[in-house]
C-alpha cells in the first residue's frame, strides 16, 4: 500500500490533534502530497451569503476573501510544528456542509486516503439540529468515500510504517472485500501480522425475538470459517503471517475486545452495509462509529475498490 | 454623490462586478452609499407610464382604507397589531404616495426611498394572503412585487438581493454554480448511488424524455443528495427523465429583488432547454417560489401570449401524487409516518396555485390514519412561513424576520407535532431557522427523504451482492 495524496479533514481544533500527527507523519514518510482541509462555515439563513462559523458559531460572510485567508493562516500556524518533512502541503478551506465538501474535494483531487479525527455527535454541527436528521460527518464520509478513510481518536504512538498488528473485521459484505484488499496490502507492505476477524451478530438474533441454539451458533461459525477461506485466505497466495478468529456477540464489542487482545495497531473494516439500510434511524450509531469512539488505535473504513485495487 | 461605487442603478452583469459587491462585507459600504443615492425622477416617470397598468391603478384608487386586510397579515399580527403594519397602509404610504408624488411633481427624497425599501422587503413577504380577504380583492403582495421593481431600477434594493439578481445574470443560477459544476455534481451523485442503486442513471440532456426536471441551485451547491434523492425516486417509479445541462436552475432571486430583466433571462434559459430537449412535460423540485417564477409568472415575463410555459410544467407534489395514485411508487404501510405530523402549505403553490387537495392526497398515502394534524389556519389560508419573498436571506432585516417566524412557531406548537413536512426550500429554511432561534424541539423534512424511507423497492432494483 502506498499513498500519493492524502486528504486530512480537520476541525483545526484539539479534537483533531491526534489525527493531525498521523496525517503529517504519513505524508512525510510516504512522501505524499498532504491537503489539509477545513470547512469553516455551514450555510445558514436561506440564500444569504452568510455562513455559521463552525468554531465560533458567529455568522460570517462566505465570500469574504480576507476571512478565508485569515482562517488559512490560522490553520498553517496551528500545524506549524508538524509540517517539517512534508514537502507538498496544501491548505484548503471552504464553506458548506462538511461531509459534502470533504467528499467533493476527495473526488476532485482523487486522493488515496482521507484522515479524520473523531468527534462525538454532540459537537458535530451537521447532526440533529442542522438538517433535522441524525448522522455525523464521520459516518457519512466513511460510508460514501471512494477511498479508505482513517479515523483517529486517540494518540497513535506507532508510526504507520511500523505497524505490526492489523485487524481486519468483516461482515462478509461486498464492501468488506475492498476492506480486505486494503488490510492485506497494508499488512504486506509493512510486514504486519493480519488478523482476520468475524463476529456472528447475536444482538440481531435476540432483537428478532429468537435466541439461537448452540447448534445454530456453531453452524454459523462453521459457515463463517468457510467464507474466510473462500473470500480471503485463498486470495493471499503465499502470505502466511495471519490468523483467523470467529467469535459471537455484539460485533463492535467483540471487535474491540479482539483488537485489544491482539494489541492491534490498526483496525480495518467496511462500513457494515446491512445496518445502514436506514441511516437516519441508526441513532445508536453504526459498528464503525462505535468502534471508532472506543478504539485505542486508528480505524480505517474501506467500502470501495477504487483507491485500493491498484496500490 | 449620486451613484455609488457598489450601490448604484446599474445591474450586475459581470463576474467582476459581482465580486466587487461580494467583497463589501455585509454591504457596509453599499448601504452607506445608498444614503446619498439620487432618485432619477424621469426614469421613474417613464417606468410608471409604461408599467403601471389599469389593474394596479384601480387597486390604488379604489382602496377604501377599511382595514379589513389588517388581520389577514401575519406581520401585522406578529408585530402586536402595529397600525403601520396594516397592508393597505403599507402600500398606500409607499407605492400610493410615490405615484402621487410623481403626478404632482413633488420631491422624492432619499429618505422616502429608504422607507419604501424597508417596507417592501421587511414588511411584506408577497404571500398574497391579504388579497383573499380584501372585499375588492386588492392584492398588496402583487403591488409590493411591482414596487420592488421600481425600487430595484433606482438602486434601492437590499444588498443580498442585488447579489442574488447578479448571480442570475452572471451564472443563470441564484448561486455561483456553473453549468460545468452542475453536470459534474450530477455525475458525482450518479456514481455515489451505484452500490445501493445499481443501474441508477442521472441522464443529462436526453432528448424527448417524458420529464425534464429542474432544481434549485442550492442543491448542487450545498445539498447534492437532494439531486440523488430525486433520481432515486424517478428510478423507483421507472420514469424516463432528464435534466438539462443549461437551464437547470428554476428559482428566481431576481423575482424577490424586482430585477425584471434578470427574471426574464432566467426563465428564457429554462424555456430554451425545453425547446432544445423537447420533453413531454417539465417538472420542478419541491421549491415554491421556483414554481411561481417559472410556471406561473415566467410565461408573462417572456411574453408568451397564452400565459403558459412551452410544455406542461408541474410542481413536484403533482408528480408525487400521480406516482402514488398510479402505483408507480408504492408505500409500505408499516413504514408510514406514525407520529403526529403537520404540513406547511407553501404560499406559492398552495394559495397561489391551488394544490391544497393534492398535498393532502399525498399525506393520505404517507401518514398512518389518525396522525395527520392540520395547522390552523391551513390550505389557501395558511400563513407565510415567515421567510418568504427573500426575507430569509437579508442580513439588514434579520431582526424583523426573526419576529416574523413567531407566527409559524406558534402555529406549529399548537398542532403538538414534532415533525413538519415542508416541501418548499424557503419554508424549510424558515422552519430550520425558527428551530435555531426558538428551540421548540421539532424536525422538518422535504418529501423526498421521507418517500425513499417508506417506498417498497421493486425486487429488480435491489443490489445483487451478498
Amino acid at each position: 500500500m502506498f499513498y500519493n495524496k492524502i486528504l486530512f479533514a480537520t476541525t483545526a481544533s484539539p479534537t483533531c490533534d491526534n489525527a493531525a500527527k498521523v496525517a503529517f507523519d504519513m505524508a512525510a514518510k510516504y512522501e505524499a502530497e498532504l491537503i489539509v482541509f477545513h470547512v469553516l462555515g455551514i450555510p445558514s439563513r436561506g440564500f444569504s451569503t452568510q455562513v455559521q462559523d463552525v468554531k465560533t458559531g458567529e455568522l460570517e460572510e462566505m465570500y469574504d476573501e480576507n476571512y478565508t485567508a485569515l482562517v488559512k493562516e490560522e490553520i498553517k500556524g496551528y500545524y506549524n510544528g508538524l509540517s517539517d518533512g512534508v514537502d507538498k502541503l496544501k491548505i484548503e478551506v471552504t464553506a458548506g456542509i462538511p461531509y459534502t465538501e470533504i467528499l467533493r474535494l476527495a473526488r476532485k483531487e482523487g486522493v488515496d486516503l482521507i484522515i479524520m479525527g473523531s468527534h462525538s455527535t454532540d459537537e458535530d454541527v451537521t447532526s440533529t439540529r442542522y438538517r433535522g436528521t441524525a448522522g455525523s460527518t464521520m459516518r457519512k464520509v466513511a460510508k460514501r468515500a471512494r477511498c479508505p478513510v482513517a479515523i483517529i481518536s486517540r494518540p497513535c504512538t506507532t508510526c504507520w510504517k511500523l505497524f505490526s498488528n492489523i485487524v481486519f473485521a468483516t461482515d462478509f459484505s461486498k464492501a468488506a472485500d475492498s476492506a480486505f484488499q486494503y488490510a492485506y496490502k497494508s499488512a504486506q507492505a509493512v510486514g504486519a501480522r493480519l488478523y482476520l476477524f468475524h463476529s456472528y451478530d447475536l444482538s440481531a438474533s435476540y432483537a428478532g425475538g429468537h435466541a439461537p441454539t448452540q447448534g445454530e451458533i456453531e453452524a454459523k461459525v462453521k459457515e463463517a470459517q468457510d467464507k474466510m477461506q473462500s473470500k480471503y485466505i485463498r486470495k493471499m497466495s503465499d502470505y502466511d503471517n495471519y490468523e483467523v478468529a470467529i467469535w459471537e456477540g455484539t460485533p463492535y464489542v467483540e471487535i474491540l475486545k479482539y483488537a485489544r487482545d491482539k494489541q492491534a495497531d490498526l483496525i480495518v473494516l467496511a462500513h457494515h452495509t446491512r445496518e445502514y439500510a436506514d441511516p437516519e434511524e441508526a441513532v445508536m450509531g453504526s459498528t464503525v462509529e462505535q468502534v471508532v469512539l472506543r478504539s485505542p488505535c486508528p480505524v480505517t473504513s474501506v467500502n470501495h475498490p477504487d483507491m485500493v485495487e491498484n496500490k | 454623490m449620486p451613484e455609488g461605487t457598489v450601490c448604484n442603478k446599474k445591474t450586475i452583469d459581470t463576474k467582476e462586478q459581482l465580486d466587487a459587491l461580494l467583497a463589501d462585507k455585509s454591504g457596509k459600504v453599499y448601504y452607506e452609499e445608498m444614503k446619498s443615492l439620487d432618485v432619477n425622477v424621469d426614469m421613474l416617470k417613464t417606468a410608471l407610464k409604461n408599467t403601471l397598468r389599469s389593474r394596479l391603478k384601480t387597486w390604488l384608487e379604489m382602496c377604501a382604507h377599511c382595514g379589513l386586510c389588517a388581520d389577514s397579515c401575519f406581520l401585522y399580527l406578529v408585530n402586536k397589531r402595529d397600525p403601520k403594519q396594516v397592508p393597505s397602509y403599507k402600500i398606500q404610504s409607499t407605492l400610493g404616495a410615490l405615484v402621487k408624488k410623481v403626478q404632482k411633481g413633488e420631491e422624492i427624497t432619499n429618505e422616502f426611498m429608504h422607507y419604501c425599501m424597508d417596507t417592501a422587503w421587511s414588511k411584506c413577504t408577497c404571500c398574497n394572503r391579504c388579497g383573499s380577504y380584501c372585499p375588492y380583492g386588492i392584492d398588496m403582495g402583487i403591488m409590493f412585487g411591482y414596487l420592488r421593481g421600481l425600487l430595484f431600477a433606482q438602486g434601492f434594493v437590499p444588498w443580498e438581493l442585488k447579489i442574488g439578481s447578479g448571480m442570475h445574470r452572471v451564472f443563470r443560477a441564484q448561486m455561483d454554480v456553473t453549468n460545468e459544476d452542475w453536470v459534474e455534481t450530477c455525475e458525482w451523485m450518479e456514481e455515489e448511488q451505484q452500490d445501493e442503486w445499481p443501474d441508477l442513471k442521472i441522464p443529462v440532456d436526453k432528448e424527448g424524455a417524458d420529464i425534464m426536471y429542474t432544481v434549485n441551485a442550492r442543491e448542487p451547491k450545498h445539498y447534492p443528495e437532494d439531486i440523488a434523492e430525486a433520481a432515486i425516486l424517478f428510478h423507483i417509479a421507472g420514469e424516463n427523465w432528464t435534466m438539462p445541462s443549461t437551464g437547470w436552475e428554476q428559482t428566481s432571486l431576481s423575482m424577490f429583488a424586482g430585477d425584471w430583466g434578470a427574471c426574464k433571462m432566467q426563465v428564457e434559459t429554462v424555456y430554451e432547454a425545453i425547446d432544445r430537449l423537447k420533453p413531454k412535460r417539465a417538472m420542478g423540485t419541491e421549491c415554491g417560489h421556483a414554481h411561481r417564477a417559472t410556471v406561473v409568472e415566467g410565461p408573462y415575463w417572456v411574453g408568451r401570449k397564452n400565459g403558459q410555459p412551452p410544455v406542461e410544467y408541474i410542481h413536484y407534489v403533482q408528480w408525487v401524487a400521480e406516482a402514488l395514485r398510479e402505483g408507480k411508487i408504492k408505500i409500505d404501510p408499516d413504514k408510514r409516518i406514525q407520529e403526529p405530523v403537520t404540513y406547511q402549505d407553501s404560499c406559492n403553490y398552495i394559495r397561489n396555485h391551488g394544490m391544497a387537495d393534492i398535498v393532502r392526497e399525498i399525506m393520505g398515502y404517507m401518514v398512518a390514519p389518525g396522525y395527520f394534524v392540520e395547522m390552523t389556519p391551513n390550505r389557501e389560508h395558511n400563513y407565510c412561513c415567515g421567510g418568504g419573498g427573500g426575507f430569509n436571506g437579508m442580513g439588514k432585516y434579520r431582526p424583523q424576520r426573526n419576529v416574523a417566524l413567531k407566527c409559524k412557531r406558534d402555529q406549529i406548537l399548537a398542532t403538538g407535532c414534532k415533525l413538519v413536512v415542508s416541501p418548499c426550500h424557503n419554508c424549510w429554511d424558515a422552519i430550520r431557522d425558527l428551530e435555531e432561534e426558538y428551540e421548540i424541539g421539532i424536525r422538518w423534512s422535504f418529501l423526498k427523504p421521507l418517500l425513499i424511507k417508506m417506498a417498497i423497492i421493486p425486487e429488480h432494483l435491489k443490489p445483487k451482492d451478498e
